[in-house]
Order: C-alpha cells, then structure tokens, then sequence
C-alpha cells in the first residue's frame, strides 16, 4: 500500500491495481462519501467496480426518496452478477447521476469522477460520517478481503 | 465460489497418423493432423481445435453478456481465422486469431442508438471474459458486422 503523489492510497494485490483518494470516506460494502457542503455525494469505489466486472445497467433510487443506511441505494447488473448497493447514510437522495442510465459504464471508468451516483442530504452527518473509514483504512479492508478471495 | 475447475480430455493412438479423443464433456471423435502436415481430411485437427475453442469461447461468451445487456439477438454467426508462423527455428504458433462475427440484434426504432451501443459493450465483455481468448498468446482481432433490425423484422 502506497500514497502516490495526487493524494490516493495505491493498493496492489496479484496483478490488480485499487485507488482510494485520501479525501473520500469509504464504507465497508463498497461505496465511498466526499462531503460538499452539507451534501454527500456517493460512488461505488474503485474495488467494488473492479471485483464486480463491467457495468451493463446502474438503476438508482430517484430523487426524493428517503434512505436510512443499508437500504439500497442503487442496484448494479455487471457482466457477471447483480448486486445490491446500500447507502452509507440516513438522509434524502437530493439528485442522481442520470448520465449513467445511457452510460454505466462511467462507473468503470471514472468511479471517483463521472461515475458517481447520488448526492444526499444526510440527517445525522456526525452519526453516519463516524462510521466510515479513511482510504488507508478502506485499503486494508480490500486487502484482507481480496487476500482471501484469492486463497480461496 | 472456487476460484478453478479443471476440464478434461483423452488422447489414443490409434496408428498410423490417427488418433481419438475423448472429450470431458462427452463427445468422442477420430482426429488427425491437417493433411499438409502428413495427416488427413476430414476429421478434428488440433489446428481446427485452437481456432475452434476462440470462436465456441467467444460465442458463448457474447450470447452470456447479450443477455446480461438485454439485447435481442436475433442470430450470431462468426467465421474464425487462426494464422500460422513458422520461425526460423521451424517451431510454430499461432500468431493470431481473426474473429469475424455476424451478429442481428431486434431493437425499436427508439432504441437503437441504445442497442447498439450496448451491444458494442457487449462484444467488448465477451472477448475480456473469453476464458480462452484470455489464455491465449495470440492477438485476437475482431471485425465484427453488427445490424440492427426493427421489431417487425423476423429473424433470419
């Protein structure tokens, strides 16, 4: 694990390279948070798009709708499986990204960038951001994880 | 979910430039080498064999992500090409495989830019999650022909 010079944990792990920039916070299940304000804006990290293969469909919860964490935020369908995606936070889905609808791949190419999902308004911003992990954390995670992946 | 599976096959001699093999999936089936190498027409050639396995491999993989991107394919035809180097040493191998698929897919009118596009992506996954194309060391290459027809359109 290594921090390059744009201010991203670099994790390296068989043949797979996995970026985490230093400013987001990340959840376990795989999404990462950038605070803008009082807004969150939220992706699917750079691990989770690699591990679940390329992005057919991206199908988000619209605008205005009422998440406490865990419920599902957005359902991805890859190439290979259908998964599930929950929002980190409690709070009101205030705009979604719907340049994925024609282009989901985006999550592919730019997780960080034009491949974010959501923006949120959090209810309890202190509550729901003190659970998240720093990328040097989240970089851990997706070690162990993929380390028993391939041991498997 | 493991991450291998192993898969199968068995050869005999049977004399001369002859032999049979047993698949593990099944079929069994003279074979031989091509008849410019001093073997004979008419039967599975492990030449035909490493072509065959990038086309079936492809093919199978584009029907697979066809569905995942929820495109109507209408009908899949691919003519595969494998070229043949001979070194300076007189060792082999096969420098490349041309794949040149033939692919229909039904869409609305309102849909088509989308399926298209889609079906582009499509192609794309099936040759990156080819389990053959990927163990290959030859360049794959592939032209494929792709057409769009409107749902009154009957398949071909």
């Amino acid at each position: 694990m290594t921090n390059d010079p744009n201010d991203v944990v670099v994790l390296t792990v068989d043949k797979f390279i996995f970026r985490f920039p230093t400013e987001l916070q990340y959840s376990e299940t795989g999404t990462w948070i950038r605070q803008e304000g009082s807004l969150l804006r939220i992706g699917m990290s750079d691990f989770a798009q690699q591990r679940n293969g390329d992005i057919a469909f991206a199908t988000l919860a619209p605008a205005g709708t009422v998440l406490d964490a865990g419920d599902e935020i957005a359902s991805i369908e890859t190439v290979k499986v259908n998964i599930s995606l929950p929002s980190p936070v409690k709070g009101m889905i205030m705009e979604i990204n719907s340049a994925l609808q024609e282009s989901p791949e985006f999550i592919n190419q730019e997780p960080y960038g034009k491949g974010w999902l959501a923006v949120v308004q959090p209810e309890s911003p202190a509550q729901d951001l003190g659970k998240l992990m720093t990328a040097e954390a989240y970089s851990s995670l997706a070690r162990q994880q993929a380390e028993a992946e391939l041991k498997s | 979910m493991p991450r291998t599976a192993t898969y199968h096959t068995t050869v005999r001699w049977k004399g001369e430039h002859w032999g049979h093999i047993r698949m593990g999936n099944g079929p069994e089936m003279d074979f031989s080498a091509p008849p410019d190498a001093q073997g004979h027409a008419g039967v599975l050639t492990p030449e035909d064999a490493f072509v065959a396995a990038v086309n079936t491999c492809v093919m199978m993989m584009l029907i697979w992500s066809a569905e995942r991107f929820k495109l109507d394919l209408v009908s899949y035809e691919c003519f595969a090409e494998g070229t043949k180097l001979i070194e300076l040493d007189r060792t082999e191998l096969f420098t490349q495989v041309v794949l040149r698929p033939r692919i229909v897919v039904r869409s609305d009118d309102s849909e088509r830019d989308g399926a298209m596009k889609r079906l582009q992506r499509a192609i794309e996954s099936a040759v990156k999650y080819s389990l053959v194309a990927n163990s290959i060391k030859s360049r794959l290459i592939l032209e494929p022909k792709i057409e769009i027809v409107s749902q009154a359109v009957q398949a071909k």
